[in-house]
């Protein structure tokens, strides 16, 4: 029989980096996004284990993962002062997903335009697009409606559309 | 059939990066000690910076303020938002054998502007930390709450 601890790890190679992108929203830095999702795992490992130990549902982790994040930047803002926040947070030189194929320049504008997407409308897009939740998944997690979960992905797919003509635009000019 | 959007299908082409070797490392072993310890005594994660580690004076102050509910019912059993600390001793007579803090409630209180002039986004929190400390002669439980309420404002990088 396999041993709680081997599923997990599977479970983690399988689902690790949807949880790090997750994460990613929450964090200053890839290292603390991984910080981040360890300390959800080990809450989760404990949660799950009332529940006969196996690993538990994406949905029941993302938000796990929100509220670690959530208790992070409480600690973190008593002790940082608010202006290195400031910087901090606007510092996007460690990307949060990779480009599939070389020199894909949309992919790339699109890579930037994700990561400043606003916290409310990028939630919504990991969660959808790279996490796989439906937006009844979605709205339960996020404590939100369903409607309201599918018409932020809307209106996150129109921003991203918007910024990818622009920046096109811009690049055409200077050319 | 649903016709993917053109911005969707550039976002295929994007995938997020896994885990890096030495946090996918430092998990594994975190779960090869979590399935070899004992019930009842849960370790926290070395590394993990802001879980943090209650004093003998944090516990005399916060029992203070705090409402004492005696429990003979042994550790407490963990909720997936809780903090949980490994086994300390507190002082002579009481062992700390769980330190938990967790949100029970959360209000979005609006943006606010700084003085100087940047936007921030009020949370307003309702937070409870509470401990667990093992009276050795006796074998109770005691669990210390302290509840308070906390403004948290985020610094606004996006529109």
């Amino acid at each position: 029989m396999e041993s709680p601890a081997s599923a997990w790890k599977q479970w983690l190679a399988e689902h690790g980096p949807r949880l790090l992108l997750v994460a990613r929203g929450w964090s200053n830095s890839r290292h603390d996004a991984e910080d981040l999702v360890q300390e959800a795992i080990l809450r989760m490992w404990h949660h799950q284990a009332e529940s006969g130990g196996s690993p538990p549902d994406l949905p029941l982790v993302f938000s796990t993962i929100r509220f670690c994040g959530l208790n992070h930047h409480r600690s973190e803002s008593r002790r940082r002062k608010r202006e290195e926040s400031i910087v901090y947070l606007h510092d996007f030189k460690d990307v949060w997903l990779d480009p599939v194929l070389e020199e894909d320049e949309e992919a790339v504008i699109l890579r930037d335009a994700v990561q400043n997407l606003s916290q409310k409308l990028r939630e919504v897009v990991v969660m959808k697009f790279w996490g796989g939740l439906t937006f009844l998944q979605i709205s339960e997690t996020l404590a939100i409606s369903p409607n309201t979960a599918a018409s932020r992905y809307r209106y996150a797919l129109e921003q991203l559309a918007h910024e990818l003509r622009r920046m096109k635009e811009d690049r055409h000019a200077q050319a | 059939m649903h016709k993917p959007d053109p911005i969707e299908a550039i976002l295929a082409r994007l995938m997020p990066p896994g885990l890096s070797d030495d946090g996918q490392s430092d998990i594994a072993a975190m779960l090869d000690e979590l399935a070899g310890v004992p019930v009842g005594i849960t370790p926290a994660k070395p590394g993990i910076s802001w879980i943090r580690r209650i004093t003998t004076g944090g516990i005399a102050a916060a029992g203070a303020a705090a409402a004492v509910i005696f429990s003979l019912s042994g550790p407490p059993s963990p909720s997936p938002l809780s903090e949980v600390a490994p086994v300390s001793e507190v002082a002579a007579e009481f062992v700390l054998v769980g330190e938990s803090g967790r949100i029970e409630a959360m209000t979005d209180e609006g943006w606010q502007e700084n003085a100087d002039g940047s936007t921030m986004r009020a949370v307003r929190l309702s937070v409870v930390e509470e401990n667990s400390l093992f009276d050795e002669e006796t074998g109770i439980v005691m669990k210390v709450s302290e509840p308070r309420e906390e403004i948290l404002l985020m610094p606004v990088s996006a529109f």
